[in-house]
């Protein structure tokens, strides 16, 4: 009861911290979002007439503390720019962002599982180095390069043209799968790399160990080693690895994906409230995300404590 | 084992679950399959549309299409003239040209909404309009379009003051009956009638504004040939308002001139009702590649070409023409902007405008002339605007009728030695030329043409260190900057709200100074005088040559480096009959557009 | 613990560890060269015709403006160098000392306050923590490296924490502390040199991903405000390449992947020349 009373403590006292910090960065030094919403010839009254509306005149705990009681009480307001209610655009935005990331981060992950075996139980030999040196080549390669040139080359008439340029049309499977093929590889590209390389280390420890060496010794055929006892004890860390990595690929939406594609996600509505200041859409982006963070970080380390046989209780 | 199964169906189901309940609300779900649609395809995206606040170009083309204004400008006219669109006829003037007096139609309505009574939508009235205008000065509005009528309409200043009460009349903006308004000004306005075939003039329900608040901007109720379908940060889809007023379209009365305009095949729709398209699906694409990737592969119909892709469309540069692979499926329209890019020197600056020491004044102005006559406007054009640009010397673009085509070009002709002797004999050098600060908002182009200028001035002895960029992550950020005195140089376009020049004189009117538009800070007694006198005249000759004396003052002056007007490329589909604009005419064009019916044609 | 002279043999025989050191060190040499005044100073001269095709002049052509691409090129290597040493070294050495003072007083309010701190960091996704940083400096040049050191540390902080959470129960260290030695001296002098090979291979993966998040940065506006990098030339060749123009494209990437191929390449060599585990085989 202890621990779970001391996790709900740093739960909170995280998301006090990142609420302040992001506040701070975002909202108080951010952009002043007054002049674009002023006209052209505008008066100096009428500028601090919506200085005044947007609240900049007011003193930075009274700023914060209005900050803490709308995100308690979900009174999220609208935004400055479009009148849109934050909760709406929420509603709006994040399923397309969800449906954006998760193939690409599944596909990602699973890749790198496959091909991080590959490599481990080929340790040494060239099924690794292969592996190895693919893994290394796409990590060497920068996202943008990546997405600039899977748009060429699946997308227009200079490559293969078989794919949308850009957009999110979806109103079935088959358009879905039209407008998010393009970026679901950019992603797999990119973070294949990544992944194979942490389980293939992963999996490496895992072929290292002595109850390994004991059951092979034992006549144990290859693919029971595998499934059995690898795979079975890796499955904690790569569950653990999976979910921490969720908040930062999925929830945050990823930017540069949705500004290039044209998908009207969350990554993209937030880069935007914090290019051009919008206060209510920003506080409740980066107060929400850190609340979901926080949740799943704690989740996640009491699964691992459930799952993990050699923690005790 | 059959835990991965089980983990895996998990997913897998709540992956459709999702799927299922992210229903966009695609444009195929509910529309007859045999619907027209015309696509087009815009460079930005409007951020709100509510016509208060609908003050960048996208906005106003949307806008303009959802609700009603009083008048509009001729489809086909050029030069553009101003025709009744809500109204009946042009306005009743009186004769000192303070009383306008205006009739609507009255067979226009809003469309059916939850915020009316029994949800349907009822005809527009006088009131609506008064409303829609007391709307502007209300500081809760924050409207961006209340600079076009302030100050100009007799107790509207008071009525804001007193609270903005809108059971609260006006004097000097009255509904006479159900369908007439009248307006009295402070002083004569000649550009009046323009201002009401502005977007921001359109035309809204009291019940709706109160009833969305601020989410009226997304939840548009109008009179306009078109209701909105769906807005998002990618796109709108407007769809045929069923009710709207039936007005047969007329060449004559559209302006048509068959020596220019014939081989566009408008002759067609003579008689036909607007809107001839059902409906009209926008998208916004804002990068260059991504949109003429979409308009090549047929996903849209209609696109303002990015200039880098100039070279591969056009077949020869004047007159503009298309390839012969590309005019086969394409029609283009080389369109002068009606705006134009300027630098402008902060002139409230001591170290680069006027200063307190007349010694020194005069050195600044031999520095600032310098600099005007070391730009090379040419190789300016030919990089960034293809070199279909018209370049001009001045704030008069070639769009606006007091424009003097036989000025000269002196004022935008390169000349290096004129340059380097105004430094000489005013004693500057590398050792004593001031830092200059050039802003401009973060993005590419911006940089690039901060590099060019930078290099244009390396060939007049400025060290290239001594010319530093002020960037800015955002346009908004760059205007709160410029708009309080703190960029040196500042790099600006300005668009036309209306085809008079008075628009873009007031660019240099000192009382105009930051945080209004004369963003130069330029205070020229003289000009300040002619513009005070031309301010209440009608266009005339008169008026013409005080507008250019007063644009001679200030080449004099080296206040500013200007200008040039982009020449637009726009191409749209064949099977799509229209004759496209992007000034201002602008959205208005819409519901003249014929599209053809079904889907996607290549 | 290995000996240097053990790491370094085992570096010398890894090939692909000696490829990625010769390639780095190339690049070192191009960005000495720049800084030195000598190679590279070409970059903002736009005298050249626009979008000349490589040649004797101009070695891979230049740009819309009349720029040198390869001039440029050049001129990035140090940029890149610049921002990813600055961010290696400052994140590595900040990473070090937290995760040092929160291993040495574990459990404590010290060790609570710095994980409390790497918690509320890793919670902001990053491309808007930084571009906040961005726009919160307005613009000034060390922002991104700030907002990049800002978050950086973490990871190292981490390792370096976990590994000293180690050392301190060995020998050595409760020698130490009998002996009477401060605090102090103990982390400075026994237990950081001992995660030296924590910090080198950390210190060259921040390094790899300062350099892809600067491109990153530039692109949206957010990075190099004066001078050029890759990451502005990648933003300038997205207007390029659909008209037909690729050199700024392939000059960017190419030497982007060859520097990042090689430090990725030396970080694998340096992490399994140093591995304790690697001993045993």
């Amino acid at each position: 009861m202890r621990s779970v009373a001391s996790k709900l403590l740093n739960g909170v006292l995280l998301v006090l911290g990142v609420t302040f910090i992001s506040f701070l960065l975002m909202v108080w030094f951010g952009p002043d979002q007054t002049y674009t919403l002023i006209g052209k010839n505008a008066s100096p009254e009428q500028i601090e007439d919506v200085r005044r509306q947007l609240g900049y005149d007011q003193p930075f705990w009274q700023r914060y503390g209005e900050y803490l009681r709308e995100l308690a009480t979900l009174d999220l307001g609208a935004s400055n720019a479009s009148g849109e209610s934050v909760r709406a655009l929420l509603a709006r935005t994040v399923p397309v962002s969800l449906l954006l990331m998760i193939p690409g981060f599944l596909l990602g992950n699973l890749l790198g599982i496959a091909l991080g075996l590959t490599a481990a139980r080929h340790r040494g030999r060239w099924g690794d180095r292969v592996v190895t040196v693919l893994s290394v080549t796409a990590m060497s390669i920068s996202f943008l390069v990546v997405i600039i040139a899977f748009q060429v080359l699946l997308s227009t008439p200079y490559g293969l043209d078989l794919f949308p340029v850009r957009g999110w049309q979806v109103d079935g499977f088959v358009s879905y799968l039209q407008y998010v093929t393009v970026p679901t590889l950019a992603l797999v590209f990119v973070t294949v790399g990544y992944n194979t390389r942490f389980y293939r280390a992963l999996f490496v420890e895992e072929y290292g160990k002595d109850h390994i060496r004991t059951a092979r010794a034992f006549g144990a055929p290859e693919r029971l080693i595998l499934w059995k006892h690898v795979l079975k004890n890796s499955m904690v860390p790569i569950v653990t690895r999976i979910m921490f990595s969720i908040p930062l690929v999925v929830i945050s939406g990823s930017l540069l994906l949705e500004s290039y594609f044209g998908i009207p996600g969350i990554g993209q509505a937030t880069f935007e409230a914090i290019t051009s200041g919008d206060q209510p859409v920003l506080k409740a982006v980066v107060g929400l995300t850190a609340v979901a963070f926080v949740l799943i970080q704690t989740a996640t380390e009491l699964l691992y404590r459930l799952l993990d046989p050699r923690v005790a209780r | 084992m059959r835990r991965r199964h089980t983990i895996a169906l998990a997913l897998a189901a709540g992956f459709a679950l999702l799927l299922a309940a992210c229903d966009t609300g695609g444009p195929s779900g509910d529309q007859p399959s045999a619907a027209s649609v015309y696509r087009h395809a815009m460079d930005g995206a409007p951020r709100s549309l509510d016509p208060a606040q609908a003050s960048n170009v996208y906005a106003k083309m949307l806008t303009v299409s959802l609700f009603d204004t009083l008048y509009r400008y001729k489809y086909l006219a050029r030069p553009y003239q101003l025709t009744p669109n809500l109204a009946e006829a042009m306005p009743r003037v009186s004769a000192d040209g303070l009383i306008y007096t205006i009739r609507l139609r009255p067979d226009a309505r809003f469309i059916d909404d939850p915020a009316f009574p029994g949800g349907q939508g009822r005809a527009v009235t006088a009131q609506d309009f008064v409303y829609s205008m007391k709307r502007h000065f209300d500081p809760k509005t924050r409207s961006q379009g209340s600079w076009l009528w302030q100050d100009r309409i007799v107790g509207m200043a008071q009525w804001a003051e007193r609270g903005a009460d809108y059971d609260q009349e006006v004097p000097g903006l009255r509904a006479l009956d159900e369908h007439t308004v009248q307006v009295q000004l402070v002083s004569p306005f000649p550009q009046f009638t323009h201002t009401l075939a502005q977007g921001f003039a359109a035309i809204v329900p009291r019940e709706a504004v109160e009833k969305y608040g601020a989410e009226f901007a997304i939840r548009p109720v109008g009179s306009g040939p078109y209701r909105l379908q769906r807005f998002d940060s990618s796109g709108a889809v407007l769809a045929r308002n069923q009710g709207f007023r039936q007005q047969p379209f007329s060449l004559a009365d559209e302006g048509f001139d068959a020596a220019t305009q014939g081989h566009l095949g408008l002759e067609v729709l003579e008689g036909l009702v607007p809107p001839l398209t059902d409906r009209i699906e926008v998208s916004f694409i804002a990068e260059d590649a991504a949109r003429w990737n979409a308009f090549i592969a047929g996903e849209v119909d209609f696109i303002k070409a990015p200039v880098t892709q100039f070279d591969r469309i056009l077949s020869s540069r004047q007159p503009a023409a298309l390839t012969a692979e590309l005019a086969e499926h394409y029609q283009l329209a080389a369109n002068l902007e009606s705006g134009f890019v300027h630098t402008d020197f902060n002139m409230d600056d001591p170290r680069i405008g006027r200063h307190t020491d007349p010694v020194q004044n005069a050195r600044n102005a031999a520095l600032r002339c310098a600099i005007v006559k070391a730009f090379d406007w040419d190789r300016r054009n030919e990089v960034f605007y293809y070199g279909i640009g018209q370049v001009f010397p001045g704030i008069i673009p070639p769009v606006a009728e007091e424009f003097d085509p036989s000025n000269g070009d002196e004022w935008i002709r390169r000349d290096l030695k004129a340059a380097r002797k105004l430094l000489g004999d005013a004693g500057w050098h590398a050792g004593n030329l001031p830092e200059l600060e050039y802003g401009f908002p973060s993005s590419v182009t911006e940089r690039q043409m901060f590099e060019q200028f930078r290099s244009f001035m390396g060939e007049i002895g400025y060290p290239p260190e001594k010319i530093r960029p002020l960037t800015f992550a955002t346009y908004g950020d760059y205007a709160r900057a410029y708009l309080n005195r703190e960029v040196m140089l500042i790099t600006t376009g300005w668009t036309m709200d209306y085809p008079d020049a008075e628009n873009t004189m007031q660019l240099f009117y000192g009382p105009n100074a930051t945080p209004g538009s004369n963003s130069a800070n330029y205070d020229n007694p003289e000009y300040d005088r002619l513009y005070r006198a031309a301010a209440t005249m009608a266009p005339s000759p008169m008026r013409t040559s005080m507008y250019r004396s007063m644009n001679r003052l200030l080449l004099d002056d080296c206040a500013t480096i200007s200008g040039i007007s982009r020449t637009l490329i726009l191409l749209w589909d064949r099977n799509v009959t229209m004759l496209p604009d992007r000034s201002f005419v602008g959205g208005f064009y819409f519901p003249f557009v014929a599209a053809a019916e079904g889907e996607p044609r290549h | 613990m290995n000996g240097r002279v053990e790491t370094w043999s085992r570096l010398k025989g890894d090939p692909a560890g000696v490829a990625g050191l010769l390639i780095v060190g190339v690049f070192l040499l191009l960005a000495a060269g720049v800084w030195a005044g000598v190679l590279g100073q070409g970059w903002a001269d736009a005298s050249g015709g626009r979008w000349e095709s490589p040649g004797a002049e101009h070695w891979f052509g230049t740009n819309v403006l009349g720029q040198d691409i390869f001039e440029r090129s050049v001129y990035s290597v140090r940029t890149a160098f610049e921002i990813g040493l600055v961010v290696a070294v400052l994140s590595t050495l900040l990473g070090a000392a937290l995760g040092a003072l929160s291993g040495w007083y574990a459990r404590t309010w010290v060790d609570g306050t710095v994980m409390w701190l790497k918690g509320v960091l890793d919670a902001i996704p990053f491309y808007l923590f930084v571009a906040a940083v961005a726009y919160a400096l307005q613009g000034r040049p060390w922002a991104m490296h700030l907002a990049m050191v800002a978050t950086f540390w973490t990871t190292t902080g981490r390792l370096v924490r976990a590994e000293v959470l180690k050392l301190r129960g060995q020998d050595f260290v409760r020698a130490a502390r009998t002996v009477g030695l401060s605090d102090a001296r103990i982390l400075l002098r026994h237990v950081l040199p001992n995660t030296s090979h924590i910090l080198l291979v950390q210190g060259t993966l921040a390094l790899v991903a300062a350099i892809k998040t600067e491109v990153i940065l530039s692109f949206l506006g957010l990075g190099v405000q004066d001078g050029v990098s890759w990451g502005l030339m990648l933003a300038e060749s997205t207007q390029e390449v659909p008209a037909g123009h690729f050199a700024n494209f392939a000059a960017a990437s190419g030497m982007l992947f060859a520097l990042l191929m090689g430090f990725n390449l030396l970080a694998d060599a340096l992490q399994d020349a140093m591995d304790p585990r690697q001993a045993s085989l």
